[in-house]
């Protein structure tokens, strides 16, 4: 195989990667980021941070809607699920920051998380603006 | 941390997300319009519709064209009977005479 070949493969599975990125499915990773707020988020702030009883249940409705969401199957009603799980992953990284920081390489799951919970947000509303026209 | 402070920073960073989102929803609208522009202005897609009327106008044609074929066969068919008939006729009176 000559470098040229190699080249051209390489760039073709840069764009079929960027492609399933950009457009494949992304219930699993809704139904992961949801299930991560409702049992980890809550159990990692209380213990890292404080006991947070607001911002706790939001976390745990946060989850429990964009599950319900992704099990109605309705794609508005997932576009703004996923916004609000965006919204809760990124204020935990806010707290994380304001209260303790980001003290050890695992810390960094958290922007791992936001960065997640925005591309699903962002991959649901291109379905939904392709789907309306 | 009290429950107050966790409250304000809460709807700070939930109102900060949503401004975020807001910027990214803005640019994700801008591009799928021009994405939609551009298909519509693609050569090929303009082929295609093009194509597609006239297959249509040909195929309204084609039952138009069919339904004149139909009325004109009966017509015929009328005249040849009328032909046969006055054929007939003719002959009778010739005999006669």
């Amino acid at each position: 195989m000559n470098l040229g070949n190699l080249k051209s493969e390489f760039l073709k599975s840069v764009h079929t990667l960027s492609n399933i990125w950009k457009y494949s499915d992304s219930q699993p990773t809704e139904i992961t980021l949801a299930a991560a707020l409702v049992f980890l988020a809550p159990i990692a702030t209380y213990l890292e941070i404080s006991f947070m009883p607001f911002f706790e249940l939001f976390l745990i409705s946060g989850g429990l809607y964009q599950i319900s969401c992704v099990a109605r199957g309705k794609l508005d009603c997932r576009v703004r699920a996923a916004f609000i799980t965006f919204s809760l992953y990124f204020t935990s990284l806010i707290m994380y920051i304001i209260n303790i920081g980001l003290p050890t390489p695992s810390h960094y799951g958290w922007v791992l998380l936001v960065l997640s919970s925005f591309s699903s947000l962002k991959r649901l509303k291109s379905e939904q603006l392709h789907r309306n026209g | 941390m009290d429950n107050i402070t966790q409250i304000i920073i809460t709807l700070a960073t939930v109102l900060g997300s949503a401004g975020i989102w807001k910027f990214f929803e803005a640019r994700l609208k801008v591009k799928a319009e021009e994405k939609k522009t551009e298909l519509e202005n693609n050569d090929g897609v303009q082929y295609r519709d093009d194509l597609k009327a006239r297959v249509m106008r040909l195929e309204d044609l084609l039952v138009e064209s069919n339904e004149k074929v139909l009325a004109l066969t009966a017509e015929v068919h009328a005249l040849r009977t009328e032909v046969l008939f006055l054929t007939k006729e003719n002959e009778r009176l010739r005999n006669i005479r």
